[in-house]
């Protein structure tokens, strides 16, 4: 079956007793049981260990990858912190991709950090600084690609081959390109993790996680951090994200169009200084940005001429585009990654790892293109 | 199931089997538009009324299903059907029986919304009404004509709060062959089940009580399963073959469902007004503490009752558990528990002090509900009853002074000291 058909099909199946095509909203905590000795035969005992509709979701997402399981979570953090959680004890070492997003560098240095785990974080632009990273102790690989807000991509084959190597778990945040336009585990990666509230949803509707294991074990271990910390999808943003994933493959396309035809303006406006978008031939790694995915989805940075001071201006006064952090959704939002989404990642490492005090992050919507670009062509006027 | 028969036990359990595949303990909320028929045959049985089972959201859906057969088990009715308000089930109801050149009986004091109905939307398509004081059970009958085919009353009226006497009009509607129709929305069927005196069929706005979290707009109309359709050929829409569904004839199929029936067939298909799966799931977890929320509620009436009753701000207090209430006889007979938690009352200084009350109250909220589980106030002449003339304000039993609380499940210590706010602001105007 093909990706929209999946998108649409895989995970549901019609109710047996009353036939609804949609899957129930079982907004229930618990579950009779037929019997003591029957106990769990349906398969569902309480809803922290498990509910029907935020399974079928799980068996999409399962589905789309084809992987082995999938867990859902609450939010896309705590799906970091589930697979961190299942794959890291005290003393152990994990590298991580250079920049990730705020709140997993957060999660790393302030919290994990305090139990004893320790961190490297590396370019995963650069596979010998992976590889001269490799501890005896290390034990997960998380790499994230394209990066947020840098847009820097990891070799996700290249990593996997190092991770294997030293016998370590490989996980991939795709939430930027999803698995219609990457699919880390065929690039022999372990796992992947979403912030479902991106592309799946793209609504703005709900927060969200998941994670994608290609290994049984490893959605087993994961789905027993889940269990034992609770940080479980509520059923009404389950069945919100079935409804978005059917259109996944429409937004994403139309979106990344928008977003080239948005880059490309950019890139010949006076007033901008640079544009990052992998679908540049100007993108640094663009080679290996069409290589290993067939898109380059909807997400683009660009600095102004006059950094900083000329950025907020732009921000304060565009419309159309919402100042708002969250990306993936059909309405353009418009984020400054300083101040707001990694506002946690110390000035130092922020500026090591390119997020520079004039960056734009743009996450482009549905929206009639003409209408992003006069909306844009009107700010920049004003700077 | 069936031998648990008491209401608090009905109404956290009636209508529900517990979901067979997965057992989820609470219902599950069916957001689905259509449902996907195992066969051919197995549809067209559903589509032609011959079987049980859902085709289309629109006609029925297993969610708003729990709720309609928990609210028939607890109003004693035969059957139910949901609508997406209050109004729509009153407008479903009646027009499932009536048509054009038919005539209704209905009480002069009601809601603002139902008179409307009768007195300028109905009649646009030749149903007209005559209203009548609700106090006289004789007028009831004194404006029966040839093409009377309803009797419609509120048990509670609104605002004035008069009782109807349930059991006498009951009789009037049974001489005369007439189905006996009552809005219950402000008693619900703890305070009182309309059908052990007589009534036909009930409505409900499940918004107020039912629901009684002011979170989701409902309706309901109950079949009462007690009116002998068969008995005169004046309700051709049950008793005669329906062409759009190859000549059913729901009188000889439904029997004492035939009435809810046909507005599930015809209302629910034409005319659309269907409740939403998720509005039925919150109502139905409000339904599950009504009886909770109602003894609270009719505590909380009781003392204020007698806060209000002694104030010096105050120029008149009714409700129908006040002796000197011209309905109290019938309150007591009606709704033993208590006539429910709306009490009207006015401020002295008239219309202006009134406006003061309200403005300067803080807990309880200026809005145009009922039944809500937190206090509410409002000003009927300036509100809910502004689109009826004076002439009908005056029928209505509504003056000018007049402030229409509706008792919510605060501790009542507070909606004390939140009225006495407002009464030092009404004294500054009425001293002024």
């Amino acid at each position: 079956m093909g990706f929209r058909t999946r998108q649409i099909h895989a995970g549901v199946t019609p109710d047996p007793l009353t036939g609804s095509i949609l899957t129930p909203i079982y907004q229930t905590t618990t579950y009779v049981q037929s019997s003591v000795d029957e106990y769990l035969s349906k398969g569902y005992s309480y809803s922290r260990s498990g509910n029907p509709t935020v399974r079928a979701l799980e068996l999409k997402m399962t589905d789309l990858e084809d992987a082995a399981d999938s867990i859902c979570f609450g939010t896309g953090m705590a799906a970091v912190q589930g697979v961190m959680l299942a794959f890291l004890n005290a003393g152990d070492h994990a590298i991580i991709s250079d920049v990730a997003y705020g709140g997993t560098y957060r999660l790393c240095t302030k919290i994990l950090a305090r139990f004893g785990v320790e961190f490297t974080f590396v370019d995963g632009s650069n596979l010998d600084e992976v590889a001269a990273a490799v501890r005896d102790n290390t034990k997960l690989f998380l790499t994230e690609t394209p990066a947020n807000p840098t847009m820097k991509c990891t070799d996700i084959a290249g990593v996997s081959k190092i991770a294997r190597k030293a016998g370590a778990i490989h996980a991939v945040d795709n939430t930027f390109l999803t698995p219609y336009y990457q699919r880390p585990l065929e690039l022999d990666a372990d796992m992947s993790i979403y912030s479902t509230t991106k592309y799946m949803d793209g609504h703005n509707a709900t927060v969200g996680g998941a994670v994608v294991c290609a290994k049984q074990e490893h959605a087993d271990a994961v789905r027993f951090i889940q269990g034992s910390t609770g940080s479980i999808m509520s059923p009404q943003v389950a069945w919100l994200t079935l409804q978005g994933c059917k259109t996944m493959s429409l937004r994403l396309d139309a979106q990344s169009e928008n977003a080239m035809a948005i880059a490309e303006f950019l890139e010949g406006h006076p007033k901008v200084k640079q544009v990052c978008y992998p679908g540049l031939k100007s993108f640094a790694q663009y080679e290996l940005a069409s290589r290993q995915a067939t898109g380059y989805g909807a997400m683009l940075w660009f600095e102004v001429k006059g950094g900083l001071v000329a950025g907020k201006k732009l921000m304060d006064n565009i419309d159309v585009f919402s100042l708002a952090e969250n990306l993936g959704s059909v309405e353009s939002l418009i984020t400054h990654p300083v101040t707001m989404t990694h506002a946690a990642v110390e000035e130092a490492e922020r500026i090591r790892v390119g997020i520079i005090d004039g960056l734009v992050r743009v996450s482009v919507g549905l929206e009639d293109v003409e209408d992003l670009i006069d909306a844009l062509e009107r700010a920049l006027k004003q700077v | 199931m069936s031998h648990f028969n008491h209401f608090d036990t009905l109404s956290l359990h009636a209508g529900q089997t517990v979901d067979d595949e997965f057992g989820a303990r609470a219902t599950p909320i069916y957001q689905t538009t259509s449902y996907v028929f195992p066969d051919t045959d197995t549809a067209s049985s559903i589509f032609n009324l011959e079987r049980g089972g859902h085709a289309y959201s629109r006609i029925t859906n297993p969610t708003v299903a729990v709720l309609e057969q928990r609210i028939a088990a607890l109003e004693g009715g035969s059957a139910a059907v949901c609508t997406a308000s209050g109004m729509a089930a009153t407008f479903c109801a009646i027009t499932a029986i009536l048509s054009q050149g038919d005539h209704i009986v209905a009480s002069s004091q009601m809601y603002g919304g139902n008179i409307s109905l009768m007195k300028n939307t109905l009649p646009r398509f030749g149903i007209t009404t005559t209203f009548v004081d609700p106090t006289d059970s004789e007028a009831f009958r004194a404006a029966i004509q040839d093409n009377t085919r309803l009797i419609y009353g509120e048990l509670i009226g609104n605002p004035g709060l008069d009782i109807l006497d349930l059991a006498a009009i009951a009789k009037i509607a049974q001489r005369y062959q007439l189905p006996f129709m009552v809005d219950a929305t402000f008693n619900t069927p703890y305070l009182c089940k309309c059908f052990d005196h007589g009534v036909n069929i009930t409505i409900h706005s499940v918004t107020k009580w039912m629901g009684g979290h002011g979170v989701a707009i409902g309706g309901v109309v109950v079949d009462g399963g007690n009116f002998d359709w068969g008995a005169t050929d004046r309700y051709p829409t049950i008793t005669e073959p329906y062409a759009p569904f190859s000549g059913l004839n729901f009188w000889e199929e439904f029997g004492p469902s035939a009435f809810a029936t046909r507005i599930r067939a015809e209302a629910m298909r034409d005319i659309g007004p269907s409740m939403s799966p998720m509005n039925a799931f919150l109502l139905l977890q409000g339904l599950e503490t009504l009886s909770l929320r109602m003894d609270r509620h009719l505590s909380n009436t009781k003392v204020l009752l007698e806060y209000l009753g002694s104030h010096e701000q105050v120029s008149w207090v009714s409700h129908p558990d006040l002796p000197d209430h011209s309905s109290h006889k019938l309150a007591k007979k009606y709704l033993p528990k208590g006539a429910g938690s709306i009490v009207s009352f006015g401020v002295k200084g008239g219309r202006d002090a009134g406006r003061a009350f309200i403005e300067n109250v803080e807990l309880a909220s200026h809005l145009a509900n009922v039944g809500d589980a937190k206090t509410l106030v409002i000003h009927p002449a300036t509100t809910t009853h502004s689109r009826i003339d004076a002439e009908a304000l005056v029928a209505a039993g509504i003056t000018e002074d007049m402030i229409r609380l509706s008792v919510g499940l605060e501790d009542v210590r507070d909606i004390k000291v939140d009225f006495e706010n407002g009464f030092r602001a009404a004294k500054k105007i009425a001293s002024a």
